[in-house]
C-alpha cells in the first residue's frame, strides 16, 4: 500500500469504476442504499482524519455538514439567476470555505482539550450551532431552505447524486490516503500515540492537529452541501443530526479505528444492515442496533479489521509453533 | 427585581434535580473511568418504575423512593459485573460504546413495554404552592428540591464516612494500590454501579413528578449529566451540586431574558468556556484525572 502508491491507486479507481456502473444493474432501491453508503463513507473517512489518525475523536462532526449546507443553499439562493452547472461548484465553494474559517477558530480553544472532553465539546459546538441556524431568522434554519435542482436533463436524479457521491467519496478517500502516508499523517499517528512525547521530540503537534481539523471539517462540508442538494429541502434538523454525530465514531469502531479502509468497511456494513437487513423491522430498529455495538464491543474490540489482523497474527503463530 | 429573585428560585429548584439526577454518572465517571451513556435510561427506569409502584400500591410517588432505590441498585450490580466489566479494561471507546448500545436497546424497550407517548407522575398535592414573600414556589418542586437535597448530603455521607464509602474512594484514587491492600475491585465497581443507578433512579423518580417524560428523553438526561459533572468536578456530590445548580440557573435565566430557545446554546457555550479555562471542573477533582 505504501511501497506501490501507483498499483494502489490503480485498484481504489478501477473499484470505482465498477461501483459506478453498479446503478445500471441494481433496482432504484438499491441505489439509494449505495447513495448512503458512499456518503457516510467519505463522512467517516473525512472524520477519520482527525479522529482516527490523530486520535482526536469528533462527536460533533454534524456542525460541518450543517454549516456548509447551509452556506452553500443561503448563496446559490441568492445567485439563482446563475446557469445551473455553475450552481454546484458555487455551492461547493462557500460551503467549504465556510467550514474551514469555522474550523480554523475553533480550532484553537477546542483542540487545547482531549480525549472524552474533545469529543463532547464539538458536541456543544454542533449544538450551538444548530441552535443559532434554527434561531437566527437570517440563516431560515427553522424555516428551511430549498435548493435548485442540479440534475443535468436526462439524469434519473437518484443515479446523479450517486455518482457525484462516488466522486467526493474517491476524493475524499486518495486525499486521507495521502495524509496517511506522508510525514504529516506519521505527525498525526505520534500525536495518537502520545502528543507529550511526540511534542518534546520536535513534532508541530498544535499546527498538525489544527490542519488535520480544517482538512476533516472542509471535507465534511463538502459532502455536506452535495448531501443537501440531494435532499432538495433542508431545515436544521435534518443536517445537524446527533445520529451523524455517533454513526461517524461507530463507523470507525465498527471497521477499525485508526486505518483508512475501517472507515469504509465499517458505513457499508451498518448502512446494509439498517437499511436493507432491518428496513422491514422499524419497530425492532433500535434494538438490534444497540444488540449489534454491545456485540461488536464484547467480540471485536478492535472492529472487523482488528479482528482480522488478531486471527491472522494467531494462525501465523499457530504455524511457528510446531517448527519451534 | 422580583421577577429575577423567580427565575433564580426557579432555577435552583431545577438545578437540585440536575444535580441529583447527574451524581451517579458522576460517580461512575469517577470511579470506574466509564462515560455512563445508559444513564438516561437509569434515570427514566426510575421514573418509569414510580408510576408502576405508586399505581399498583396506591401511595404517594415518593415513598416509592426506596423500592425504586434498591431494585435499580440491584440492576446497576449485575449491569456492570457481567456486562461492563468486560469493557472496562479494553479500550476508553468500547464502555462508551457498550453503554450507547445498551442504552438504545432499552429505549427500544421501553417503547414497547410503555408506548412512546409522554407519561407523568401526579401526586395528590400537585396544584397546592408555597409562598416565600414575593416568591411563589409549587409544592410538588420544593417537596422533590427537599428530597435531591437529602439524597446528596446521604451520598456525600456514605462515601465520606462508610467503609464502602472509603474503599470506593480508595478504588477511585489509586486501583492498583487498593486492590493490593486486598480490595476486590469487581466487587467495588459493581457495587459503585449499583449505588450510581439507585441515585439515578431516585432522580427518575423526582424528575417524574415534575416534568412529563417518555422514552426519548434519555439523551438529554444523559446529556445533561454529562455537562454538570463537567462544570461542577467529576466524581463528587458537591461537584454535581455546584454544576447542577449553575446549569438549572443559566437555563432559566436565559430562557428568561435571551428567548425560549436559547439555554442549549449558553449551556454548551458555558461547558466550552469552563472546559477551556478550568478543563477539572469547578471544584476540582475529587478523585484520580480522568483525561
Amino acid at each position: 500500500m505504501t511501497q506501490r502508491p501507483a498499483l494502489f491507486v490503480a485498484i481504489i479507481l478501477a473499484a470505482a469504476v465498477v461501483l459506478a456502473a453498479l446503478p445500471l444493474v441494481l433496482p432504484p432501491f438499491y441505489v439509494r442504499v449505495g447513495q448512503l453508503m458512499i456518503y457516510s463513507a467519505g463522512l467517516a473517512v473525512a472524520w477519520t482524519i482527525l479522529g482516527g489518525f490523530a486520535g482526536y475523536a469528533s462527536f460533533g462532526n454534524a456542525a460541518f455538514i450543517g454549516v456548509g449546507a447551509f452556506a452553500a443553499g443561503l448563496v446559490e439562493e441568492r445567485f439563482a439567476g446563475l446557469p445551473t452547472p455553475l450552481l454546484l461548484p458555487l455551492g461547493l465553494v462557500v460551503g467549504g470555505l465556510a467550514c474551514a474559517i469555522l474550523s480554523a477558530a475553533v480550532a484553537y480553544p477546542i483542540l487545547r482539550l482531549r480525549g472524552t472532553f474533545f469529543a463532547i465539546a464539538m458536541l456543544g459546538v454542533c449544538h450551538v450551532c444548530a441552535e443559532l441556524n434554527n434561531n437566527l431568522d437570517v440563516l431560515q434554519g427553522s424555516l428551511g431552505l430549498n435548493f435548485p435542482s442540479i440534475t443535468p436533463a436526462g439524469w434519473d436524479p437518484a443515479t446523479f447524486f450517486y455518482e457525484l457521491y462516488l466522486v467526493a467519496g474517491v476524493i475524499v478517500f486518495l486525499i486521507a490516503w495521502q495524509i496517511q502516508r506522508s510525514r504529516f499523517g506519521a505527525g498525526l499517528l505520534s500525536i495518537r500515540e502520545d502528543e507529550d512525547t511526540a511534542r518534546m521530540l520536535g513534532v508541530p503537534t498544535e499546527r498538525y492537529k489544527r490542519i488535520a481539523f480544517v482538512v476533516s471539517a472542509v471535507l465534511t462540508g463538502l459532502l455536506g452541501v452535495i448531501y443537501a442538494h440531494s435532499l432538495g429541502y433542508i431545515t436544521t434538523d435534518s443536517v445537524y443530526r446527533d445520529d451523524t454525530n455517533l454513526n461517524l465514531i461507530v463507523y470507525s469502531l465498527l471497521g477499525g479505528l485508526g486505518t483508512l479502509f475501517g472507515p469504509v468497511i465499517g458505513a457499508f456494513m451498518l448502512v446494509f444492515i439498517t437499511q436493507v437487513v432491518l428496513a422491514r423491522l422499524l419497530d425492532f430498529h433500535l434494538f438490534a442496533t444497540g444488540l449489534l455495538l454491545v456485540v461488536l464491543v464484547l467480540a471485536a474490540p478492535g472492529g472487523v479489521l482488528g479482528f482480522v489482523k488478531s486471527w491472522r497474527l494467531k494462525r501465523r503463530h499457530a504455524a511457528k509453533v510446531p517448527a519451534e | 427585581m422580583n421577577l429575577i429573585a423567580q427565575t433564580v428560585a426557579d432555577g435552583l429548584v431545577l438545578g437540585g434535580i440536575y444535580a441529583l439526577a447527574a451524581v451517579g454518572f458522576s460517580l461512575i465517571f469517577g470511579v470506574l473511568h466509564v462515560i455512563n451513556l445508559s444513564h438516561g435510561i437509569i434515570v427514566l427506569m426510575g421514573a418509569y418504575l414510580a408510576l408502576i409502584f405508586s399505581e399498583t400500591l396506591h401511595i404517594d410517588p415518593l415513598l416509592t423512593m426506596p423500592l425504586v432505590m434498591a431494585s435499580l441498585f440491584a440492576v446497576g450490580y449485575v449491569y456492570q459485573r457481567f456486562l461492563i466489566q468486560y469493557a472496562v479494561d479494553s479500550s476508553a471507546f468500547g464502555s462508551i460504546l457498550l453503554t450507547f448500545g445498551v442504552a438504545l436497546m432499552m429505549h427500544n424497550i421501553m417503547i414497547w413495554v410503555f408506548s412512546p407517548d409522554m407519561k407523568n407522575i401526579t401526586p395528590t398535592y400537585a396544584f397546592t404552592s408555597v409562598k416565600l414573600g414575593p416568591i411563589v414556589l409549587d409544592a410538588v418542586r420544593v417537596s422533590c428540591l427537599v428530597a435531591s437535597l437529602v439524597l446528596l448530603s446521604c451520598l456525600a455521607a456514605l462515601l465520606k464516612f462508610s467503609p464502602l464509602g472509603r474503599v470506593i474512594r480508595a478504588t477511585a484514587q489509586q486501583t492498583l494500590a487498593a486492590r493490593l491492600c486486598g480490595v476486590n475491585v469487581r466487587h467495588v465497581y459493581a457495587l459503585t454501579f449499583g449505588v450510581s443507578a439507585a441515585f439515578a433512579g431516585a432522580a427518575g423518580i423526582v424528575i417524574g413528578i415534575i416534568l412529563p417524560f417518555s422514552p426519548a428523553d434519555e439523551a438529554t438526561w444523559t446529556l445533561n449529566a454529562f455537562v454538570v459533572v463537567v462544570l461542577g468536578g467529576v466524581g463528587s456530590p458537591a461537584g454535581a451540586l455546584i454544576g447542577g445548580l449553575l446549569l438549572g440557573v443559566v437555563s432559566t435565566l436565559t430562557a428568561q431574558y435571551i428567548g425560549p430557545s436559547f439555554p442549549n446554546v449558553t449551556m454548551f457555550l458555558l461547558l466550552v468556556l469552563l472546559l477551556l479555562v478550568r478543563p477539572q471542573g469547578l471544584l476540582g477533582n475529587a478523585f484520580a484525572p480522568s483525561r
